[in-house]
């Protein structure tokens, strides 16, 4: 019996030692984050005018056609990687006429903003844990479109 | 007054357990002693009362369990004593309180850090949200198969730039 209660209270004692701990270590983890982001074009012309441009990977390809986007083909213009710590902030330069700013809240959360032209069009908050990705996109000339896909890359 | 050792050759002679000196002897005594004529008259009565009362008797069941319910009714019948139980020290007493106190504690504990991280998750998950800025009409898609989220604007009107970039407004 004895055997029994020193045993117990061991637990218990190990139970709460885990019980603050456990957290401690959680919440003590790197905060910093990678990500990635990239400012593209689609159309459905096969060649992009600008010799720069190089075709999306494949697999940024194959996720922009699981959403409803018309075009078939999508060009990287500019692509960029930075890190960013918990409740950091960045603005990117995209492009001439496109800035995002990204800011890191922790737990997988970021706030993203898009510049056109020096002028926030838009402000978003959302989970972005990583292998998600975030698309903002809207129409350009000649039926294409322009699109910045951010996207958690540690 | 008779000795012990005279009465009971009374009793012995009354039983015929004596020799025939003996019992002559005894028969001479008598003759002689009406204390112990009186006493033997006594043991005869004694003798025959118990013959008759022993003679009829039957017990209903067998023996044993004749004598088992005798003996049944009076360990029934006896107080029985509460048995006494050993004076627990207090350190054990407490250390029996440890258990339960200890449970108790994990508990609460787990309670407070689970309420505290939903708190601090709740506070740092501020899920979705979007603000459009400078007239930006949107919507938003979310496809869980790709893990991806779109989000379609509207800025900067076709026309406004149209014609201007052979790419596009952002690009």
């Amino acid at each position: 019996m004895r055997r029994y209660v020193i045993s117990a209270t061991c637990l218990a004692w190990l139970a709460i030692i885990a019980l603050l701990f456990g957290p401690a270590r959680v919440l003590a983890q790197p905060a910093a984050s990678k990500f990635e982001a990239q400012l593209i074009w689609g159309t459905n012309d096969s060649k992009s005018p600008d010799p720069r441009h190089k075709p999306v990977t494949p697999e940024i390809l194959e996720r922009l056609k699981e959403l409803p986007l018309k075009w078939s083909h999508y060009f990287e213009v500019n692509r960029r990687q930075f890190a960013l710590a918990t409740n950091e902030g960045k603005r990117i330069e995209m492009s001439d006429k496109c800035d995002i700013e990204v800011r890191n809240l922790g737990n997988s959360n970021v706030e993203v903003a898009l510049f056109g032209k020096g002028e926030k069009v838009v402000k978003r908050t959302q989970p972005l844990p990583s292998g998600e990705i975030l698309v903002l996109g809207g129409n350009a000339p000649n039926a294409t479109a322009w699109l910045v896909i951010l996207k958690r890359i540690k | 007054m008779m000795e012990y050792n005279q009465q009971l050759k009374l009793q012995a002679y009354l039983d015929g357990e004596l020799p025939e000196a003996e019992a002559r002897e005894v028969a001479n005594w008598l003759a002689r002693d009406r204390e112990a004529v009186a006493l033997l008259t006594e043991l005869r009565n004694t003798r025959q009362a118990l013959a008759g009362f022993e003679a009829g008797f039957r017990v209903p069941e067998s023996e044993d369990f004749y004598w088992s319910k005798i003996r049944r009714e009076i360990e029934r019948l006896e107080p029985v004593e509460a048995p006494v139980r050993p004076a627990i020290p207090w350190f054990k007493r407490l250390r029996g309180l440890l258990i339960p106190a200890a449970a108790a504690a994990v508990l609460a504990i787990a309670g407070l850090v689970v309420m505290q991280e939903l708190g601090l998750r709740q506070r740092g998950t501020p899920g979705e949200a979007e603000t459009a800025l400078a007239d930006a009409g949107t919507f938003t898609y979310r496809d869980f198969s790709a893990r991806a989220t779109l989000v379609w604007l509207t800025y900067p009107a076709e026309n406004e730039v149209a014609g201007e970039d052979p790419i596009g407004t952002m690009d």
